[in-house]
């Protein structure tokens, strides 16, 4: 059984069978079954490739479109220009405390966001290696993944808050006053404190993938280097390291592509406006002022820069995800 | 190392029960498309009209009996929706760009209608209100540059001074000051009361009451005109004069700690004033409807001392009111925008305490007696509109933004100059 | 029978130590809530931890599901007729394309596929202004039905991603051997591939329901009366008043908006998890 193409006398019966009387394939001529084949072929792109032209493609491109307009039509690039000169994207006073500007929040974001959520995820997977009942463990620094961010919003704002919220008497309780304020309020603490607090939200993410990805590493491979006598340090470099590369990559792209984007979080802790003085702008969040404003075009330039951002940020993965 | 092929199930002949199974969620899902489809058909209009109002808990306690007295004499019915007009400021200009709106009378800042009205996108009540039936003025927040009257205008509350309780008062030998050095001797004494955080509690809300303390000195050592200069954009705030009323008068007591940080209303401000954590809280007439935990018999206002040679004001917040176009029950919605406007309306709001009416003709029997003090500190007071409310957007939420950030900055003095030169940007 | 005791190193205690006490403060944050939530909210105003006046109560439950304009118990219904369909439709269209291109071979296939493929970076705030624009165009705007489509639109591009993996890494022997049977491509499809493919479709749709049920953002564009929101544009809403923010009740609402992709992940961890690494170790 089984040359591919040819039919054969058995191929005949078997056809009848699975035809089951409703018409099959009949032994139409060359041209015939291959046609309709080519043909019906498409309906299984047909549904998948509507929705996302219509709903994806198309107001991609209408959005690049209307970035490149005025408001009254005329081909420009005055909304780049105005975007990017706006003290709001780039402040032009730059010193700490924020405002900072929304691409600098952002990029701040990610610079503190990354490295600690990935380094933090994978030492708490090696370690769980080792630990009984590591399933629980795993599940409640996993439990922020789950939730919606703008929950997660809601909890950080709790959390930052004077009275009812842990933090600030916390420090209080330290004695370090300047801590023991509602940390959302003060421009110093605000976007640190979000970014801290999306760390906890977060750093599930890297864990569970590092967890799964150590898992997947032959024991065989650690059995011979401890046999040659390599020290821990060195497995971990030459070994565990390298094999992990694969769940590092995505770690970072999803990562990263998820602090450019960030919105949810930032909107139900400190509301629309961004936080006091705009020390917790995003890029997203100014985006969706321009649009509710109805500047679409100053919106629609944001979005395509953001974009663009991302799309650099994860032109690395995906040539790896997709090769065949 | 491909979990994908590990994973699979062989195909079993339950292939026909996982068609079967397919099948059924395919048509729940399309009946629920259906059922969607035809259940965002609007409900059928019975008598019912909606109204959207930013009061919750016990504020909206209050407003609900003025609903059931429309009810009770026209037969119509009112449904009560909440909605913080720092919401609506987004979703309303969304719906109207989509020739909808979510309610049939809706209160809002009175900019916001006043822009809204030559857009189209608001009823033109000029031949429903009549301006002389009020107080002077009342209704020029929502008077369009085309003349069209496209609000109404509702009770109002006025923001009086600074609350504190008698009792703790008494308790500590304290007395109302009558000029500035009384007054920043008061907060000194009241700074070394052991138990104290700070004076003065800062709440912060969504950002108002920063500023509503902070119109309170404009109108006090500025005076009406200044006020009424930034409110019509006619003064700097960046120019000299409000520049050194800010810097000699608030500046000093950010600085000295005299003003708590920004606190959420929820209950740790108005708990921790209560208790006897702070003293004086900078607040609108409207707290003595805040029960509990106040108990207004333990309650008293006094306003910041006026110097001579200034006319002080004081800030009168109506609220305002208006009608969409979208609406589909114009008829009923005006008949209750009439009654809101109205004597009747106005006097059984009046009646809950903490409101004043603006529409002429109420008597003074129907007020509460707490709010007979409140009337005490509006002698010699020039009346003013609400400043960031008239001016609108984008001025407000910067103005409440860039007001948090002098509250809770280390250096006041030194973050000053930037902060007015940010307000004056959007002004 | 000897019964050896495993040698318990001073080693193992830290680091059991560390990972529990990582753990303990990991949950910290959602005790706090969940403590809010069950007592009156004036206890909590100096913090939840103090215990001093402590009546557990389910009343912010209560005011949150029956919240007259916000109710919950809406914003669940809301969030299911959106997140079913909104999950179902794309996995059965997607696995179709998927397959597609697992399978078949054509011009430019590669491209096609990059292409859709890197639709997956871009932000929902790309599309946010013209799919807007295009739904009040329909009629659509503040309907459910305008956030299924756009869903199962956004979420085509991964899941057709993940499908496509999948079905390459089935081997073609089943198919190639109905294949020579003369079955068409719809048979192979639907009578012996589909059923092989049951775990995929768990690890995608439960990825795909959580994450229709966790939007915001695209519910913030389009949905606007407060009978249509889904559960999680609910949440900003509970702290409802102009003046007051009443923790109790929006700590019971969160948790409520939290608890179903919390349930769902319980049950079907195994298949979320597997979804979540079947990026990394491609099939």
């Amino acid at each position: 059984m089984g040359e591919t193409g040819a039919v054969d006398r058995r191929g005949l019966r078997s056809l009848t069978a699975l035809g089951k009387g409703r018409g099959g394939f009949r032994l139409a001529g060359l041209f015939g079954p291959r046609l309709r084949k080519g043909t019906l072929r498409t309906v299984f792109f047909a549904p998948a490739l509507l929705l996302i032209v219509f709903l994806v493609v198309y107001p991609v491109l209408q959005t690049v479109y209307l970035s490149f307009i005025s408001v009254t039509g005329a081909p420009t690039l005055g909304n780049y220009q105005d975007v990017l000169s706006d003290p709001e994207t780039i402040n032009p006073h730059l010193s700490w405390p924020p405002p900072l500007g929304t691409l600098l929040h952002n990029a701040l974001w990610v610079a503190i966001h990354l490295p600690i959520s990935l380094l933090f995820g994978l030492w708490l997977a090696l370690i769980l290696r080792e630990v009984k009942g590591a399933w629980i463990v795993k599940s409640a620094i996993f439990l922020g993944m789950v939730t919606p961010m703008i929950v997660g919003g809601v909890i950080l704002r709790f959390l930052f808050e004077t009275g009812p919220g842990i933090v600030p008497s916390f420090f209080q309780a330290l004695g370090i006053r300047s801590l023991g304020v509602s940390w959302l309020n003060y421009r110093e603490t605000a976007l640190l404190g979000l970014i801290f607090g999306s760390v906890w939200l977060w750093t599930g993410f890297s864990l569970i993938i590092y967890s799964a990805g150590l898992t997947t590493i032959p024991k065989d491979y650690f059995e011979a280097a401890k046999i040659d006598g390599t020290p821990p340090f060195r497995m971990f470099f030459r070994i565990t390291l390298p094999l992990l590369k694969p769940m590092t990559l995505v770690i970072i792209t999803m990562t990263l592509l998820w602090e450019l984007k960030i919105f949810d979080i930032v909107y139900s802790a400190v509301g629309a406006t961004g936080g006091t003085r705009g020390s917790v702008d995003v890029l997203s969040l100014q985006m969706f002022n321009y649009f509710v404003a109805s500047k679409y075009n100053l919106a629609a330039a944001v979005a395509t820069l953001l974009t663009l951002l991302t799309l650099v940020a994860t032109a690395f993965l995906f040539r790896r995800m997709v090769k065949p | 190392m491909s979990s994908g092929a590990a994973d699979y199930v062989p195909a079993r002949t339950s292939g026909r029960l996982i068609a079967i199974v397919v099948a059924l969620l395919i048509i729940t899902n399309v009946v629920t498309a259906v059922g969607v489809y035809y259940a965002s058909v609007p409900p059928k209009a019975g008598e019912t009209i909606t109204v959207i109002g930013p009061w919750a808990g016990s504020e909206m306690a209050k407003f609900l009996p003025v609903l059931d007295a429309f009810t009770n004499s026209t037969g119509i019915k009112v449904s009560y929706s909440i909605a913080r007009q720092e919401d609506l400021k987004t979703i309303l200009p969304v719906q109207f760009a989509a020739q909808r709106a979510p309610g049939d009378v809706i209160f809002m800042v009175s900019s916001f209608i006043k822009d809204q009205g030559p857009k189209g996108n608001v009823l033109d009540l000029t031949s429903v209100v009549d301006k002389t039936g009020y107080s002077a003025g009342a209704l020029d927040p929502v008077t369009g540059t085309d003349g069209k009257i496209y609000g109404a205008v509702y009770t109002g509350k006025v923001k009086p001074g600074f609350w504190f309780r008698p009792s703790f008062f008494a308790a500590h030998s304290l007395s109302k000051p009558t000029n500035w050095t009384e007054f920043t001797n008061l907060l000194a004494q009241i700074k070394s009361i052991p138990g104290i955080v700070n004076p003065i509690v800062s709440g912060d809300g969504v950002g108002w009451p920063l500023s509503d303390v902070t119109e309170h000195f404009i109108a006090t050592y500025g005076g009406a005109s200044m006020h009424r200069n930034l409110t019509a954009g006619t003064q700097k705030w960046n120019g000299t004069a409000v520049h050194d009323l800010f810097a000699s008068k608030i500046v000093p007591l950010l600085a000295a700690g005299d003003f708590s940080q920004p606190l959420t209303w929820d209950s740790t401000a108005i708990n921790g004033w209560w208790n006897n954590q702070y003293a004086l809280y900078f607040m609108g007439s409207w707290i003595t409807g805040m029960t509990p935990p106040v108990d207004s018999a333990d309650l008293d206002v006094f306003s910041l001392p006026t110097v001579s040679g200034v006319t002080p004001g004081v800030v009168f917040a109506a609220d305002y009111f208006f009608i969409p176009k979208y609406t589909a029950k114009v008829d009923a919605a005006k008949q209750l925008l009439r009654f809101l406007a109205s004597k009747d309306g106005q006097t059984v709001q009046v009646k809950q305490g903490g409101h004043l009416a603006t529409v002429l003709g109420v008597a003074t029997s129907a007020y509460p007696a707490v709010d007979a003090k409140v009337a005490q500190t509006l002698t010699g007071k020039e009346v003013l509109s609400d400043l960031d409310d008239t001016k609108g957007e984008p001025f407000q939420s910067n103005f409440w933004s860039q007001l948090k950030g002098l509250w809770t900055s280390p250096d006041p003095a030194g973050d000053l100059n930037s902060i007015l030169d940010s307000i004056q940007s959007k002004a | 029978m000897k019964v050896r005791w495993p040698k318990i190193r001073p080693k193992t205690i830290v680091i059991h130590v560390v990972a529990w006490g990582v753990a303990l403060a990991w949950i910290i944050p959602f005790l706090g809530v969940l403590s809010t939530a069950t007592r009156p909210a004036t206890e909590v105003t100096f913090g939840w931890w103090q215990l001093d006046p402590y009546h557990p109560t389910l009343d912010n439950f209560i005011k949150a599901l029956t919240q007259p304009t916000y109710s919950v118990s809406k914003g669940y219904l809301n969030s299911l007729i959106i997140a079913v369909p909104g999950t179902v439709i794309p996995l059965f269209v997607a696995a179709l394309a998927g397959y597609g291109f697992s399978r078949f071979s054509f011009p430019m296939r590669h491209y096609i596929f990059l292409a859709i493929v890197l639709l997956m970076s871009v932000p929902a705030q790309m599309v946010a202004i013209p799919v807007f624009q295009i739904m009040v165009n329909l009629n659509l705007v503040d309907s459910q039905l305008a956030l299924i489509l756009l869903h199962t639109a956004w979420g085509l591009p991964w899941i057709i991603l993940f499908m496509r993996n999948f079905f390459t890494a089935l081997p073609l022997e089943v198919e190639e051997a109905a294949r020579v049977d003369g079955a068409s491509d719809f048979r192979i499809f639907f009578r012996i591939v589909l059923p092989m493919a049951i775990p995929a479709f768990a690890s995608a749709g439960i990825l795909q329901f959580m994450w229709v049920w966790n939007d915001f953002f695209f519910a913030l564009i389009l949905i606007f009366s407060p009978e249509k929101m889904p559960a999680t544009l609910l949440v900003p809403k509970l702290a409802a008043s102009q003046l007051i923010t009443d923790w109790g009740l929006l700590s019971a609402g969160s948790i409520l908006v939290l608890l179903v992709p919390l349930a769902l992940y319980v049950v079907l961890q195994q298949y979320y998890i597997r979804g979540m690494i079947g990026w990394t170790i491609k099939g």
